[in-house]
């Protein structure tokens, strides 16, 4: 059932990760021409004029973007944070509701299986998926970086590990999410509503010490980039945490799945 | 009484406040077809589901071979073949693909079966799953419930889609599973398959099992239906206090209760112009519990 799973999500993670590694591409493609030009006086003299807190919620205050590595910190962790969690959020809304809203599941509740496994091979399929985009989009940028110039392998190294912690948990409560309906069509909207306002208020954390409580609701607090790039180092309270998050909503999802009309 | 292969006890099953079925009990024998007829939204549906375990009981159990039949009971599991309805199958596998990963399923080696069902029911398995025609996914969906050989079968209209050939081949098959004994709960609407196939039926209706008959039984009660022109079809009327099922000038249709006998009797005294007694078919006795 496991291998049938992998095969079945294929071709949308195929489609995720050429979404990922198409946007790296083209940066490290075009990064070299707008680094070397004169260009790059004209940027810092722009980003002078930002103000201080927009340039915080981009990281842009501890880190510049004179280099690939540098742009990597800033923008493009945002869109491999961003990407790894709407595609987390669609995986863990489809994955197991798939079977619902194709009515397959009539199927599947026949043979002899316990809907335990049923849940457990997907649940193990997503997380398996989850771990790959983001192994190979950090292989990928790894090996841009070495091609672009000097970076700090250390930090790299952790900071591309960051966007598992928030998919995870993603995943975890849009899989427990899909166990409220029989449609996913619903459910999708919803995921992907996660992400995003989870993103805006993680945003909106870093511009003040008015909206810093907000943090504590956004998943993507757990991603903790910035404490990557200021301490080269992954709070391990945030690895606890992500984990444990994570196991809570599949400890729920089991138990709310076992008692769940499959029609 | 033979052993008891599948019990159905005080099945309840309310959605929120809408009844869904109320209070069934059932016994089915081994080696035995029943049939399980009723209109749409009487609860056949529900009660598979329920036996399923895809819908969770308001009240009441399912025993398979005296022993309770619960959602993740995988032992229980292998012993039942089930054909739902609609079949919705897995559109990016082929027919071999769907074939290969329903054996996975089970311990026991079935390939062989499978293999002999496939060519019965004419099945290409190089085709694709989201190509097939409703028959082919039908004969697919048998296959599937058939082929583990499984001690229960059931049934939610299996026939619907097939064509007359593949009806009788399917028919073929269900003897040959009776034959070894196996039991089988088929529910249909189709009148004429039950009293070919079925050992015994059961009626459903709002929810309520209302009848459980042997099908020779049901058709030893010779209800048999009068139509009678007469221009004094009043005074019949009201001499043999008959219900009129209905009504044309001088034409009247009528469900008879009395002995032949007796009915030609009485109706010598008038003056009839046309007569025509038919025996009641499944279908009009059918009608006949409904009304």
């Amino acid at each position: 059932m496991f291998k049938r799973e992998l095969k079945l999500n294929l071709k949308s993670f195929i489609i995720w990760i050429s979404i990922l590694m198409g946007l790296f591409l083209v940066v490290f493609l075009v990064y070299p021409s707008i680094t070397n030009s004169a260009n790059m006086g004209m940027i810092d003299e722009m980003m002078k004029m930002f103000p201080k807190e927009m340039l915080k919620a981009f990281n842009m205050d501890i880190t510049t973007i004179d280099s690939a590595f540098g742009w990597l910190k800033t923008e493009g962790f945002v869109f491999v944070l961003l990407i790894t969690g709407i595609y987390s959020g669609i995986l863990g809304s489809n994955i197991l509701l798939k079977e619902e809203s194709d009515k397959t599941i009539e199927y599947l509740n026949s043979v002899p299986v316990t809907r335990k496994n049923i849940v457990l091979s997907k649940i193990l399929c997503g997380l398996f998926y989850i771990i790959l985009m983001v192994v190979i989009i950090g292989i990928f940028n790894f090996i841009g970086l070495s091609l672009s110039g000097e970076f700090d392998k250390k930090l790299y190294i952790l900071l591309s590990s960051t966007p598992l912690f928030s998919s995870i948990v993603i995943f975890a409560i849009c899989l427990f999410l899909s166990t409220f309906t029989h449609k996913t069509k619903k459910t999708l909207g919803i995921s992907l509503g996660i992400v995003f306002v989870s993103y805006f208020l993680n945003i909106i954390s870093e511009i003040g010490e008015s909206t810093e409580f907000l943090k504590y609701i956004s998943i993507f607090t757990l991603a903790d980039i910035r404490n990557v790039i200021l301490n080269v180092s992954i709070n391990p309270l945030f690895v606890v945490l992500s984990i444990g998050i994570a196991v809570v909503f599949i400890i729920l999802t089991m138990f709310h799945y076992e008692k769940k009309e499959l029609v | 009484m033979g052993k008891i292969i599948l019990e159905i006890q005080n099945l309840t099953k309310y959605y929120g406040k809408i009844l869904g079925v109320k209070d069934i009990s059932l016994k089915l024998e081994e080696g035995e077809i029943f049939g399980f007829i009723g209109p749409n939204g009487a609860g056949k549906s529900t009660t598979i589901r329920s036996i399923m375990n895809l819908i969770n009981k308001t009240s009441g159990k399912v025993l398979i071979e005296n022993e309770e039949f619960n959602k993740d009971d995988i032992v229980i599991k292998e012993k039942i073949g089930y054909l739902p309805s609609e079949i919705h199958l897995y559109d990016d596998l082929t027919v071999k693909e769907m074939l290969d990963y329903h054996e996975n399923f089970y311990k026991k080696n079935i390939h062989k079966r499978r293999v002999e069902l496939v060519k019965r029911f004419e099945l290409d398995e190089k085709k694709e799953i989201e190509d097939l025609s409703l028959g082919n996914l039908k004969k697919l969906g048998i296959v599937l419930a058939f082929m583990h050989n499984p001690k229960i079968l059931i049934l939610d209209e299996p026939t619907s889609g097939l064509d007359p050939i593949m009806q009788n081949v399917f028919y073929d098959l269900l003897k040959e599973e009776k034959a070894k004994g196996n039991t089988i709960f088929y529910s249909t609407h189709i009148l004429n398959e039950v009293s070919k196939i079925c050992d015994r039926v059961g009626i459903i209706r709002n929810g309520k099992l209302i009848k459980v008959e042997k099908i020779e039984e049901l058709s030893k009660k010779n209800l048999a239906f009068v139509t009678i022109t007469s221009n004094q079809i009043k005074d019949i009327v009201k001499d043999l206090k008959v219900t009129v099922i209905s009504e044309d000038a001088n034409t009247i249709k009528f469900g008879n209760n009395l002995p032949y006998n007796e009915l030609i009797k009485k109706l010598s005294k008038y003056n009839i112009d046309r007569i025509l007694i038919e025996e009641a078919t499944l279908e009009d006795m059918f009608l006949h519990y409904y009304k």
